[in-house]
């Protein structure tokens, strides 16, 4: 009986597991962010070392999530650490901006081709000055 | 013996209102010399200010008027079939209230809408786990991690357009370009079948 129970948990966790993965990974391809960073790199060739890059990063979110390590090293690994996962996360907020397509529509209606760039930067200014502003004032209150 | 025309519609001219558009405005042609000073100059559409923004030339319009001028020719057409006249009036200028407003709702729109997202994925506690896990402290206030993510946010923003302050890093157009660009190309379209009375005829029309 006990064999059953563990092959069935064993099979739920597993079939979560892929469900979540594969919706990450189509997550990201939607977004397109990784051929954007090819396309800035001109790295095309290295594509499947990205590939591996991401399944290897989430796993390891994984196990720092579920497992609970500590690490006791230098407190500044930790600003490498938050400026690629910030980056990171930029990309993805910028990526869904434009599958919206809000912008395109906005900078026609109020006639500023050619000037995007001062829209971008509103945007850009607007989550750092969130993000900053969130972490040292709004969170503590 | 007869002549071969060919004809190559441009995708979008535009036009000053009142003007009278001419076929080298509308078209690239090669034909002989001898008659092609003569077929640059054909008066094509006459701007009113009935025509509002946008005007459409067909190219059946534009063989029609060559066939009815020069009897013994052949006009070949090449790439579009339809050219965007686009009257341009009096440029006006982006207005500074209109634009500021603009500027500061997406400035505080984007400002909230981080909050709101690091709120929905409890991205403090990820933050203070991190912190944990490198460290093996425990600190609410995990600055040391939370202000280099923050800039790195801006900054995945910024290479995401590709737009480092207009300076590029490479030549390829930005998404937002790309984006721009079908967006444009949509419009056309729509004003291709939308605006050429001939490509919406209706067969029975009561009215």
């Amino acid at each position: 009986m006990t064999t059953i129970k563990i092959l069935v948990v064993l099979f739920v966790g597993l079939a979560s597991g892929l469900a979540v993965g594969s919706g990450f990974v189509a997550f990201l391809t939607v977004l397109g962010v990784i051929p954007r960073l090819t396309q800035l790199s001109k790295t095309m060739k290295m594509i499947h070392q990205y590939e591996w890059a991401v399944i290897l990063g989430a796993m390891t979110g994984v196990l720092a999530s579920l497992r609970d390590p500590e690490l006791h090293i230098s407190s500044y690994f930790l600003i490498p650490l938050g400026i690629t996962g910030g980056i990171f996360f930029g990309m993805l907020a910028a990526a869904l901006t434009e599958v919206l397509n809000v912008l395109p529509i906005l900078v026609k209606r109020i006639r500023l081709d050619g000037q995007i760039i001062i829209l971008i930067m509103a945007i850009v200014f607007g989550k750092i000055f969130g993000a900053i502003f969130q972490w040292l004032y709004f969170v503590h209150h | 013996m007869e002549t071969t025309i060919y004809i190559r519609m441009r995708n979008r001219v535009q036009a000053e209102p009142e003007e009278k558009v001419l076929l080298k405005d509308v078209a690239q042609i090669i034909a002989p010399e001898a008659v092609l000073s003569n077929i640059k100059t054909m008066m094509v559409h006459q701007l009113t200010p009935k025509d509002r923004n946008i005007v459409v030339i067909d190219v059946m319009k534009v063989i029609n008027l060559i066939t009815d001028t020069f009897d013994d020719c052949e006009v070949q057409t090449i790439g579009p079939a339809q050219t965007i006249i686009e009257v341009t009036f009096k440029k006006k200028g982006v207005s500074i209230p209109f634009f500021l407003l603009i500027w500061f709702l997406l400035f505080f729109g984007s400002a909230m809408a981080i909050m709101n997202f690091h709120d929905d994925v409890s991205m403090k506690s990820v933050h203070e786990k991190i912190y944990t896990i490198i460290t093996g402290e425990k600190d609410a206030k995990p600055l040391l991690f939370q202000i280099p993510y923050s800039i790195g946010l801006g900054l995945g923003m910024i290479l995401f357009f590709n737009h480092v302050f207009k300076k590029r890093i490479n030549e390829e157009p930005s998404p937002l370009e790309v984006e721009m660009f079908n967006y444009q190309l949509d419009l056309d379209n729509y004003v291709i079948i939308h605006e050429n009375k001939e490509s919406m005829k209706r067969l029975n029309d009561d009215d």
